[in-house]
């Protein structure tokens, strides 16, 4: 094929502040393919996209289309461009309706100037059925599941009129059946002769899918390849940069221990089936399986962030029912010596313009009265500082100011620092170089030795298998599968998520 | 924008905006009114933004919270009207001040269950506490002539201790209290890291209802100070004041460097009172009148949100 | 942040019957029967001279609300309604012919608005504090216009609000036409559909909504309406008045959230708000039938007021 690509992006590079998310990118989207991106999370996948949808502006490079310069300043430009997006977040506005979403920003008008609902509501069923949906235009997507609501998004972006259409893990909450329904869309499109840029981290579908496949790591396009003289081995370590099994500490000997924490009868919805888990001291167990199945209700039951219906929670022996109030949740579990670790550090877990050293000793402070005398903590937080190795200037210095990986760090250092002696993990190395992984890693698995227990849940499977040494699967919202870290696979992971 | 990456004006946007404007208040005085530049005469200008003062000790503990107190004006008017009607008559004035200072909690304490428990919006909820206590007091008051102060709050608004006047020397007092809690108790903590972060101070530990309920009880109980202090310095009673109060405390401390979800400590709002009272002298002094006050006023509220808002983008 | 906010947002929409217009009919069903109430103790209510009555005191709160209610579909607030009332007053009390002082009322309503939402959108400032500094100014500039009330308003507006026009009473036309105008921009444009969807999650921007721009002319709008109830105040009381728009910050804010619609943003709804104006309205035209002071009258809809947010649960503490 000699076509003139439809969309060249050259050259792209882009600092968030000081830390470079995408340097000296290219990348080129041929007419008729559907092209792979790949990387691991913070790998600069997101922004290269963003910056082609006009969410992001580059600081430097050009885009072309059709082989023309263009300047895509909003997302209403590339639209008007062609060029349609759906993102992994989900951006549906929840009180308007399906067919308001589908044509928010580009509604018809009837001739006496009125938003044409019924145009909008016949376009939206017609889309809607040709994806096998059958649902009502007028509904609220605030009433939706979230796999309509995917797939509602997913027809947004198909019905733009767009011939680029850039899919950000369009299948994270797709069950088997759906993500079939949505190849086979996915491959009329490229008969259209529209690219499709397809975001995903689950091998399988590359392979089934995808023709051409870019590989970025740390900010840099290592490979673009067609997919069908790689192998998923090859894949793999263009994305980590080296051997995955260097990056995890050894795992534990496995010898029993003590059960620290156990779930039982936890049932997350009326209709759904009992949970029963145990954590062991000196044990790192994962909930692993696809995103969005329940991993996130089930941890934060534990702290009250999530109401599930009915169960136990036991922490050294100590039994307590659940819900537990969404006030006192989390003060309760800390004083039981359970330490939360949220997912989203920026936004729940530290306070950025505080100082590294509040950040540390809030928890500490925490579990004193109100009215009592705030200790500074500072050979504490010195300590901490040290044995973690954050690399900061001084304690006072605003937290927001360091790196990712040290910044995850100072917020695993609160927990830590509290003497917690369980700790309950979400997604432990978001957005952190591959080096500040490996040192999480490391934390994780110290802590571990030390006798303590950790539950832990991540979106990166492979890092889940290699960091922990039991893994439940949950899919439904109920466990399906107990496996050990040792020996699993993503595949047997999601075999074992399938299958019911 | 790109003229503030200058690390030296991005220091410089650090300062409370209120210790400019207080040096450059000061200077306009010196160089229009030098007769003015006399510690007697500032001392009783100063005096009189007392009232203010104590407001802005609770307004920035909840502006720090991430929330805010309107209902300032209804308390103090309640206990203005309790004092001077004659009501509290043959009470022991000690015991006067004892049941006005519950009248302010029992409002903080309102205010706190609506805005903490409830989440209700801390501007409506303050607000309409604060309508109801105007038109309670107004009712009752209703056709009666206000009364006089008895002379016992007068002789203590009245006395200088060494020369300065008592209700500064309690101002200073309480201000010191506050910065002392702020910087060195665990609520300080509390406070300051909701303001930084409420989701994350939940995930802290931090009891974050528990908190903000508590700063509405304290700012409630401030407005009842501010009450007494504001009753003592009129010979009678009053039934119209408050509403501009309330949005010089706001003004003062956001003037201070204190905007939601960024405190900055007890003396940039400390100072911005005092910009409040030197305003008041110059003004006074260039015969400036009502309007013209309330013009300026709005525009350097105006100007210092703008400010930080500015160095919000920034960071 | 946004994650969560996006989650009570859905809860929010799925509790409100799967419809963004809020809980509308519960204050319709309070406003009913308290009608009926009303008509059955208060001989004089349920006259037709009352009900013209009515008309008139609930037609600049209405025109006020419906503004109110466009900032607040964006999350925001008005405070500064009410000096806008006052200020409109004013002008038009001004010795000078209505063709200088008309557009002037205009240009000052633009220039609040423009200077509320560049605040607002350009420089983050809370909107609570950028329309108090506003009120503050706008005030100032109205004592110094009309330090008292009185002079007199141009005959063309005392006509426009007073008498009838075909045989129909001239606030009913006032009120008819700002439903209109109201249900046009709310319900019956793209503007409107924009200001739901910016109000309901942070994502409007990457549909291609231009959310500041939009949030800046819901400021202006709500500066134009109020600007309109002004003109409407001072044709009735046929002078300008430095103080009458006063209560209607807090009455504005009432009506609106009486109607249903969300402080938080994104839901709400025209019948909503025309109803909480009704009801607002028909309160205080019912109390003074039953002569009770207007005193209790405030206190009671600070009450009301509330009652009303008591019962909208939200996520975040504070604001």
């Amino acid at each position: 094929m000699t076509a003139v690509p439809l969309v060249s992006m050259t050259s792209i590079s882009k600092a968030f502040g000081s830390s470079l998310a995408l340097r000296d990118v290219s990348f080129e989207l041929l007419p008729g393919t559907v092209h792979a991106l790949m990387g691991e999370n913070g790998a600069g996948k997101s922004t290269l996209m963003k910056i082609l949808a006009g969410v992001v502006r580059p600081d430097a490079g050009t885009i072309l289309r059709n082989g023309v310069p263009v300047q895509m300043n909003s997302p209403r430009e590339a639209l008007d461009a062609g060029v349609s997006t759906v993102f992994q977040e989900l951006s549906l506005l929840p009180n308007l309706t399906i067919a308001e979403n589908m044509f928010l920003g580009r509604e018809p008008l009837t001739p006496s100037g009125r938003i044409d609902n019924a145009a909008m509501a016949r376009a939206t069923r017609e889309t809607l059925k040709q994806l096998d949906l059958d649902l009502d235009p007028g509904r609220l997507v605030g009433g939706l599941t979230i796999a309509e609501r995917q797939f509602v998004e997913i027809a947004r972006g198909i019905t733009a009129n767009a011939d680029v259409v850039i899919l950000d893990e369009p299948t994270a909450a797709l069950n088997a059946a759906d993500v079939e329904i949505l190849n086979r869309h996915i491959r009329a499109l490229k008969s259209q002769g529209k690219a499709i840029v397809y975001i995903s981290h689950r091998m399988e579908e590359i392979f089934r899918l995808c023709d051409v496949v870019s590989v970025l790591k740390d900010g840099r396009n290592v490979a673009t390849v067609p997919v069908a003289s790689v192998s998923p081995q090859e894949l793999i370590a263009m994305m980590v940069g080296r051997d995955i099994a260097e990056l995890f500490p050894p795992r534990g000997d496995g010898a029993k221990s003590a059960v620290a924490l156990s779930l039982d009868g936890i049932r997350l919805t009326a209709d759904s089936p009992p949970v029963r888990l145990d954590v062991h001291q000196g044990e790192i167990v994962a909930l692993a399986g696809l995103e969005g199945q329940g991993q996130r209700e089930l941890i934060r039951s534990i702290i009250g962030q999530y109401q599930p219906v009915a169960g136990t929670v036991e922490v050294k022996g100590r039994r307590i029912a659940l819900p537990i109030a969404p006030a006192s949740g989390v003060r309760r579990m800390q004083a039981l010596g359970v330490g939360f670790v949220p997912e989203d550090r920026k936004d729940e877990g530290l306070f950025l313009d505080l100082s590294v050293a509040h950040n540390i000793a809030i928890g500490l402070n925490s579990r004193h009265s109100a009215l009592s005398i705030a200790r500074r903590y500072r050979d504490i937080i010195q300590d901490a500082i040290k044995s973690m190795a954050i690399k900061v200037s001084r304690p006072s210095a605003p937290v927001g100011s360091l790196s990712g990986g040290n910044q995850q760090k100072a917020l695993l250092g609160r927990y830590l620092a509290l003497g917690s002696d369980i700790l309950l993990v979400e997604e432990p190395t978001r957005g952190v170089d591959i080096g500040a992984k490996a040192e999480m890693y490391k934390l994780l698995r110290d802590f571990a030795n030390r006798g303590g227990a950790v539950l832990v849940l991540s979106r990166e499977t492979i890092e889940l298998i290699g960091l922990c040494d039991r893994l439940y699967v949950v899919h439904g919202r109920s466990i399906v599968a107990e496996m050990p870290a040792a020996g699993a696979s993503e595949h047997a992971i999601l075999e074992a998520a399938l299958q019911r | 924008m790109s003229a503030l990456r200058h690390p030296v004006l991005r220091a410089a946007t650090r300062i409370p905006p209120s210790y400019v404007v207080f040096i450059v208040l000061l200077g306009a005085l010196w160089v229009l009114k030098p007769a003015m530049m006399n510690p007697n005469i500032l001392g009783t200008f100063a005096r009189q933004v007392v009232p203010l003062g104590i407001v802005v000790l609770g307004q920035l503990l909840v502006i720090s919270s991430r929330s805010i107190d309107l209902s300032a004006g209804g308390v103090i008017l309640l206990v203005n009207y309790l004092i001077s009607s004659g009501l509290l008559g043959g009470i022991d004035p000690l015991a006067v001040i004892g049941i006005c200072l519950l009248i302010g909690l029992a409002v903080g304490s309102v205010n706190g269950f609506l805005v903490g428990k409830r989440r209700a919006s801390a501007v409506i909820v303050t607000l309409a506490v604060s309508i109801v206590l105007i038109g309670l007091v107004e009712y009752l008051a209703n056709g009666k002539p206000p009364g006089d102060v008895p002379a016992f709050f007068r002789n203590l608004y009245n006395a200088r201790p060494a020369g300065v006047p008592a209700p500064l020397i309690f101002w200073v007092g309480l201000a010191i209290a506050m910065s002392l809690v702020l910087s060195r108790s665990v609520f300080g903590r509390f406070v300051a890291s909701i303001g930084s972060n409420p989701v994350s101070a939940h995930f802290s530990g931090v009891p974050v209802e528990r908190t903000v309920v508590a700063a509405h009880i304290i700012a409630g109980f401030m407005s009842a100070l501010a009450g007494l202090v504001q009753t003592a310095s009129i010979a009678v009673g009053s039934v119209r004041f408050g509403p501009e109060l309330v949005m010089n405390s706001i003004a003062a401390t956001i003037l201070g460097g204190v905007i939601f979800g960024r405190g900055a400590g007890v003396w940039g709002p400390f100072v911005g009172v005092l910009c409040f009272a030197l305003l008041f002298v110059v003004m006074t002094s260039l015969g400036i009148q009502e309007p013209g006050k309330l013009v300026v006023q709005g525009c350097i509220i105006l100007l210092a949100a703008v400010f930080y808002g500015v160095r919000t983008k920034v960071n | 942040m946004s994650a969560k906010i996006a989650g009570t947002r859905i809860a929010g929409v799925v509790s409100a019957r799967d419809s963004r217009h809020g809980l509308w009919f519960l204050p319709l069903l309070v406003g009913l029967i308290g009608g009926v109430a009303l008509a059955a103790t208060a001989a004089d209510f349920a006259t037709t001279q009352n009900l013209l009555n009515l008309a008139a005191q609930a037609a600049p709160l209405l025109l006020v609300s419906i503004g109110q209610m466009l900032v607040v579909l964006v999350r925001g607030l008005d405070l500064s309604v009410g000096s806008v009332i006052s200020l409109s007053t004013a002008i038009l009390s001004i010795d000078a012919p209505a063709t200088v002082t008309i557009p002037a009322v205009f240009v000052m309503a633009l220039a609040v608005g423009l200077v509320n939402g560049v605040a607002v959108t350009r420089f983050h400032v809370h909107p609570i504090i950028a329309t108090l500094s506003v009120t503050g100014i706008a005030q100032g500039i109205t004592m110094l216009v009309r330090p008292v009330a009185g002079g007199t308003i141009p005959p063309i507006v005392t006509v426009l609000v007073n008498g009838e026009f075909l045989g129909i009473y001239m606030p009913l036309i006032w009120v008819v036409v700002a439903i209109l105008a109201g249900w046009k921009l709310i319900h019956g444009s793209r503007f409107g559909l924009h200001l739901f969807a910016i109000g309901g999650g942070d994502t409007a921007d990457t549909f291609g909504i231009a959310s500041r721009r939009n949030i800046l002319l819901a400021y202006v709008a709500c500066s134009t309406f109020a600007a309109l109830a002004g003109m409407f105040l001072a044709g009735r009381i046929a002078s300008g008045d430095p103080n009458i728009g006063t209560q209607y910050a807090v009455d504005s804010i009432t009506a609106v959230a009486l109607g249903g619609t969300q402080l938080a943003g994104g839901i709400g709804s025209l019948q909503g708000t025309v109803i909480g104006t009704l009801l607002l309205s028909m309160l205080a035209n019912g109390m003074n039938l039953l002569n009770v002071s207007s005193f209790v009258q405030t206190a009671i809809k600070g009450l009301i007021l509330l009652a009303v947010i008591a019962i909208q649960p939200r996520k975040t503490i504070g604001l």
